[in-house]
C-alpha cells in the first residue's frame, strides 16, 4: 500500500516536474528565422564569422582587368565567357596610372611622382593626377570632373598597403560573363589573375545570392559604358 | 403524407407533450404565418421534422470549422513549446494553413485498398465523424445554445462516444494491412479500459447533482467558481483529473497515442487512408478533442455558468469556449511534455490506479452526500479546506524532493 501509494506520488510530482520544463520553454523567445525574407545577419542573432579567403561568388573588378583570359583557359567547368577586342592602333582608353591602395581601405588612382624609381615606401609619397579616391567604379565620372585644386596629395609611405600600375588600356571587353550556377568554386581564376581583380567575396553577400531564375545566376562584368562605347557608337562604326 | 406524419409515425413519440424548443417554435412562430393552402397540409410535427433538419444542417455545417481552427493551434502551440513558429507562409502568420491543408488532402488521390473489405473501408471514416459529431448534441454550449436538452444526456454522450471504437475497428479491419489491424486493436483494447474510469467518474457527480440531463448538471453549478463541481467535494476535484487523463485516453492523444503511434506502427487504424477519408479521421480526432473538453468543462468546470454568481464574467458562450480551450491546451501541453506509455504501462495505469480510485471516489462521494444532506457553505468550505490542504502538503513534500534531487535542467 505504502509503494502504491508512493507511485501514485511520483507519477503525479514527475508529469508536474515534465510539465514546468515545457510551459518554459513555451515562454522562451522562439529561434526560427523566416529564411529568404529575413536573414541570419539583419537578426544580428546566431551569426557566425565566414572565414577569410571564404570562396564566395566571384566578382571581377573590371577596371583593372587585362582582359588577358587566363581565368576563361583554368576554369575546370568553363563558367567564363570572355570576348573582347584590341583598339585601333594608337587610340587608349586612358594613360597608364596607379592604383594606390591604402591600409584603410580608401584607393587612390593617379599618378605617383618619380615613378622611375623603385617604389619606396618609408618616405612620403606625392600623388599628381589624382582622378579619383574611391572604388574604381566612378573612374569615368571623376576624369570628367577633374578640378586642379585636389589633384595633388602626398601621404606617407606606411599608409600604402599596396600599389597596382594600370597601364594603358589599348583594349575593350566585350563580355565578361560569369555563370554561377555551374561554377564549383575552386577559386583557380582567382589564382591565376595577374591583376587580381578577379576574386571572390567572402562576405555574406558573396554566399547568399539565391536566385528564382537560373540566368540571374549570369553575371555580367563587361561594364560597356566604361570604354565610352554605346551601343549608339558601335552602330556609326557600323555603318 | 401529412396524415402519415400526424397519425401513424410520430404518434408515439408525442412531441406534442414535449417541451421541446422545436414544437414551440413551429407552433408558435411558422404555423401563423403560413398561407392558408399550405397550412391545411401542414402539422406541427412535419414542421418540427424541418427544423430539426435545418438545424442539424447548420451545426453539421459549423462545426468542421472547430477542427479547422484547432488543428492550427496544435501546431502553432507544438512550435512554441518547441520555440519554433509553426507555420507561417500561407495567409498572414499562416493562418490559412489548414485550409491549405484541406485543400491538398481533397485533390489527392483516394486510395482503396484491392484486398481489403471495401463497403467497410468505406464506411469507417463516416461512423468516426458522425459519431463524434454527434456528440456534440448533447454538449450545452450556453443557456439557450443546446441542440437536444435529452434526460440521459450524459450517458448518451457516452454511448455514443463509445461507437467510435466500432469505426476504429472496421477502418483497421477492413484495411488489409497489419500496421491498421494492429492499432485498432490496441485502440480497441485502450477505449474499452477508459471506458470505465471514465463513466465512474462522471458517476461521482451524477450521484453528487442526482441527474444525468447535462441542462441540470450545469444549473447545479450556478453559485459561481466554488460550487463548481470540481470543488464541491475534494472526491469530485480527483474524479476530475481521473476524467481527464482518461479522456485524453479515449480520444487517442499523447502520452496514450498508441493506436496511432508513427513509430511503432505506422499511422495505426488509419495507414490506408488518403484524401478526403483521412481529412475524416483528422477532423474527427479534433472533434472529438474539443468534445471531451467542453464535456470535462460542463461536468466540473460550471459549464457556460461565469466564475463570479450573478455576473457574466467568463459566463455564456465565450466563457464556455474559453474554458474548453484551456482544457484543450492543456492537452496540448501533456502531448509534449510526456512520452508515449508502452501497452503495459496503458493497462497498469487504467486497471491498477483509475479504476480502484474511482472506486474509492464513488464511495467517497456516497458518504460525503450522507454527511452533508445538501451543498450549503459548510460542506463546500470543507470541500475546498481539504483540497488546499491537501495541495499544501502534496507541495512542501515536493519541495522537500526538489531540495534533495535538483531538476533536470533542460539542455
Amino acid at each position: 500500500m505504502d509503494k502504491y501509494i508512493r507511485n501514485i506520488y511520483k507519477g503525479v510530482y514527475t508529469v508536474l516536474v515534465g510539465m514546468r520544463i515545457t510551459i518554459r520553454q513555451f515562454f522562451e523567445p522562439n529561434v526560427t528565422h523566416q529564411y529568404p525574407y529575413e536573414h541570419d545577419f539583419e537578426k544580428k542573432q546566431n551569426v557566425r564569422e565566414i572565414p577569410k579567403g571564404y570562396r564566395g561568388q566571384l566578382y571581377n573588378r573590371i577596371e583593372d582587368c587585362i582582359g588577358c583570359k587566363k581565368c576563361e583557359l583554368i576554369c575546370p567547368v568553363d563558367c567564363i565567357t570572355i570576348t573582347g577586342d584590341k583598339l585601333p592602333k594608337g587610340e587608349q582608353l586612358w594613360d597608364s596610372m596607379n592604383v594606390i591602395h591604402l591600409k584603410d581601405g580608401r584607393e587612390i588612382i593617379g599618378l605617383i611622382e618619380g615613378e622611375d624609381k623603385k617604389l619606396n615606401l618609408d618616405e612620403e609619397l606625392t600623388i599628381t593626377n589624382i582622378t579619383s579616391r574611391q572604388g574604381p567604379q566612378e573612374v569615368i565620372d571623376r576624369l570628367e570632373q577633374s578640378g586642379d585644386e585636389s589633384r595633388t596629395q602626398t601621404i606617407s609611405g606606411s599608409e600604402v598597403s599596396r600599389v597596382v600600375t594600370r597601364n594603358p588600356v589599348v583594349f575593350y571587353l566585350d563580355q565578361f560573363d560569369i555563370d554561377m550556377s555551374l561554377c564549383m568554386y575552386c577559386g583557380l581564376c582567382t589564382e591565376v589573375c595577374p591583376t587580381e581583380c578577379l576574386t571572390m567575396i567572402d562576405t555574406l553577400e558573396g554566399i547568399e545570392y539565391s536566385k528564382f531564375d537560373r540566368t540571374d545566376l549570369i553575371f555580367n562584368f563587361d561594364k560597356q559604358e566604361m570604354y565610352g562605347k554605346d551601343e549608339t557608337d558601335t552602330a556609326e562604326a557600323a555603318d | 403524407m401529412s396524415d402519415f406524419f400526424s397519425d401513424g409515425f410520430f404518434k408515439n413519440i408525442n412531441l406534442q407533450d414535449s417541451s421541446n424548443w422545436a414544437t414551440d417554435f413551429v407552433q408558435d412562430v411558422i404555423i401563423p404565418r403560413l398561407p392558408e393552402a399550405v397550412a391545411g397540409h401542414f402539422s406541427v410535427e412535419l414542421g418540427t421534422v424541418i427544423v430539426m433538419l435545418v438545424c442539424a444542417g447548420i451545426f453539421v455545417a459549423v462545426v468542421p470549422l472547430l477542427p479547422l481552427v484547432l488543428v492550427l493551434a496544435e501546431r502553432k502551440v507544438a512550435a512554441r513549446f518547441q520555440n519554433r513558429t509553426g507555420p507561417m507562409r500561407v495567409g498572414p502568420w499562416g493562418t490559412l494553413q489548414t485550409l491549405a491543408d484541406g485543400l491538398k488532402l481533397i485533390f489527392k488521390e483516394d486510395f482503396i485498398p484491392p484486398q481489403g473489405d471495401k463497403v467497410l473501408f468505406l464506411l469507417a471514416p463516416y461512423v468516426i465523424f458522425a459519431c463524434s459529431f454527434a456528440v456534440f448534441a448533447a454538449i450545452p454550449f450556453g443557456q439557450d445554445i443546446l441542440v437536444s436538452d435529452f434526460n440521459i444526456g450524459i450517458f448518451y454522450i457516452m454511448a455514443i462516444s463509445s461507437v467510435i471504437v466500432m469505426g476504429v475497428i472496421m477502418a483497421g479491419w477492413s484495411s488489409n494491412s497489419k500496421w491498421s489491424l494492429l492499432g485498432s486493436l490496441r485502440s480497441a483494447a485502450q477505449i474499452v479500459s477508459y471506458e470505465i474510469p471514465l463513466g465512474l467518474s462522471i458517476l461521482t457527480i451524477v450521484m453528487l447533482v442526482g441527474s444525468l440531463s447535462m441542462r441540470e448538471i450545469v444549473a447545479s453549478q450556478d453559485g459561481g467558481i466554488f460550487t463548481w463541481i470540481i470543488f464541491r467535494s475534494p472526491f469530485t476535484f480527483i474524479a476530475f483529473f481521473i476524467f481527464f487523463i482518461s479522456a485524453i485516453a479515449e480520444v487517442n492523444r499523447t502520452p496514450f497515442d498508441l493506436p496511432e503511434a508513427e513509430s511503432e506502427i505506422v499511422a495505426g487504424f488509419h495507414t490506408e487512408y488518403s484524401g478526403m477519408r483521412f481529412a475524416l479521421f483528422f477532423i474527427a480526432e479534433y472533434a472529438n478533442m474539443f468534445a471531451v473538453s467542453a464535456i470535462g468543462v460542463t461536468l466540473f468546470l460550471g459549464g457556460w455558468q461565469g466564475v463570479l454568481p450573478g455576473y457574466d464574467f467568463l459566463g455564456g458562450l465565450p466563457g464556455f469556449v474559453i474554458k474548453t480551450l484551456g482544457l484543450v491546451f492543456l492537452m496540448m501541453w501533456l502531448r509534449w511534455t510526456l512520452p508515449r506509455l508502452r501497452v503495459d504501462q496503458l493497462m497498469n495505469l487504467c486497471w491498477k490506479y483509475f479504476i480502484p480510485i474511482s472506486f474509492f471516489n464513488i464511495l467517497g462521494t456516497g458518504i460525503w452526500g450522507l454527511i452533508f444532506k445538501e451543498d450549503d457553505v459548510w460542506s463546500i468550505g470543507i470541500s475546498c479546506a481539504i483540497i488546499y490542504i491537501a495541495l499544501i502538503s502534496a507541495y512542501a513534500i515536493a519541495g522537500r524532493n526538489l531540495a534533495r534531487r535538483p531538476e533536470p535542467q533542460p539542455s
